[in-house]
């Protein structure tokens, strides 16, 4: 065969080739994937008042604590699968350095509160009235965690209920004092 | 004449400067940085996917946070932020799929080189095949060992017994 021939033969097997490739990358990844952008980044700052008035908390002053940023809403059916995991979350390290925040997130203050005081919610409940906060944290649906290490970078982002595990390993990671 | 070709020749040189001048402006035209703020904010959300939609913009999106998205670009350009700082701002948040247009780099740039190098490719493949079908093929006579004398002579009497049997 000459030369001709054999450039055709490899034109078309490099072109396969690259077809192939092309869509073996695209079935080892899933569509609905989203990247963790946000994760090894600055926490974006944000200053928002209790769902009740009674607070202002301000991101930064939190700052050397491992924050633990819940968004969520009272119409949010998988919400409630980890409310129990939030609260024993709050109570156990609210003294030892771990913080847990509830962001609302396309929801109103009131129904927020009247869900809260029904489930006996006790850790902090920040409203977010225009999503601003949500919008800077790249929230897509609900719920979605954000675990703040105490140098102020987002260390982990959970997309769906936590669990247990999923806390525990975090905070130990995070803040191992924590946990002893 | 004369002068009437003068002034079509005026006419059509101002109609081409005309033209020329329309396609540059059209080509420069930036909407994100003429109009009302709530204009500017509708083009760079009309940039943007609502991210909670499928396959809608921001800026066409009647979802309560695709409202919001506009509301916040708005608050921002206010601010005297750039759109492409706003966007950037977006893309830090939520990554590049929350553009409507991919960026052009990586991968990326495949889909936006792939037609082009295709086209090039396709026009060289034609190119090399009109001109092979164009060549005309030269025929060479065979060339062979050099005739002995003997050989010679043996042709010789055969196209002399040829010659005889034609007479």
């Amino acid at each position: 065969m000459g030369w001709r021939r054999w450039t055709a033969i490899a034109g078309v097997a490099a072109g396969v080739g690259l077809t192939v490739a092309l869509l073996g990358a695209g079935l080892g990844h899933d569509p609905n994937a989203l990247p963790d952008t946000m994760v090894g980044k600055p926490a974006p700052e944000f200053g928002l008042g209790t769902i009740d008035g009674g607070q202002h908390v301000q991101l930064a002053s939190l700052r050397s604590q491992v924050v633990i940023l819940n968004f969520w809403a009272s119409w949010c059916v998988a919400c409630r699968t980890e409310e129990g995991v939030l609260q024993d979350t709050y109570q156990r390290y609210r003294d030892r350095g771990v913080t847990v925040l509830g962001i609302t997130f396309q929801d109103s203050a009131t129904n927020a509160q009247a869900y809260a005081a029904d489930r006996g919610i006790t850790w902090p409940l920040l409203d977010d009235p225009q999503s601003g906060t949500a919008l800077a944290y790249g929230v897509t649906g609900l719920p979605e965690t954000y675990f703040i290490a105490p140098d102020g970078k987002v260390a982990y982002k959970q997309i769906g209920p936590v669990t247990q595990e999923l806390v525990a390993r975090e905070v130990k990671r995070l803040q191992p004092e924590a946990v002893r | 004449m004369t002068a009437l070709l003068r002034v079509v020749e005026l006419a059509m040189a101002a109609a081409l400067l005309a033209a020329a001048a329309a396609l540059a402006y059209a080509a420069t035209f930036d909407p994100e940085a003429s109009g009302s703020v709530e204009q500017r904010a509708h083009q760079v959300a009309a940039t943007l996917k609502c991210p909670v939609c499928h396959d809608l913009s921001a800026a066409d999106s009647p979802a309560p946070v695709a409202q919001q998205m506009r509301a916040k670009i708005a608050s921002e350009l206010r601010a005297g932020r750039t759109p492409d700082q706003v966007r950037a701002d977006f893309v830090t948040a939520y990554g590049d799929w929350i553009l409507l247009s991919p960026p052009q780099r990586g991968l990326n740039l495949l889909p936006w080189l792939a037609p082009g190098l295709l086209g090039l490719a396709g026009l060289a493949l034609v190119a090399v095949s009109i001109r092979r079908w164009s060549q005309v093929p030269v025929v060479t006579a065979a060339v062979g060992p050099p005739l002995d004398e003997a050989d010679r002579r043996l042709i010789e009497k055969a196209m002399a017994a040829v010659g005889n049997e034609i007479e």
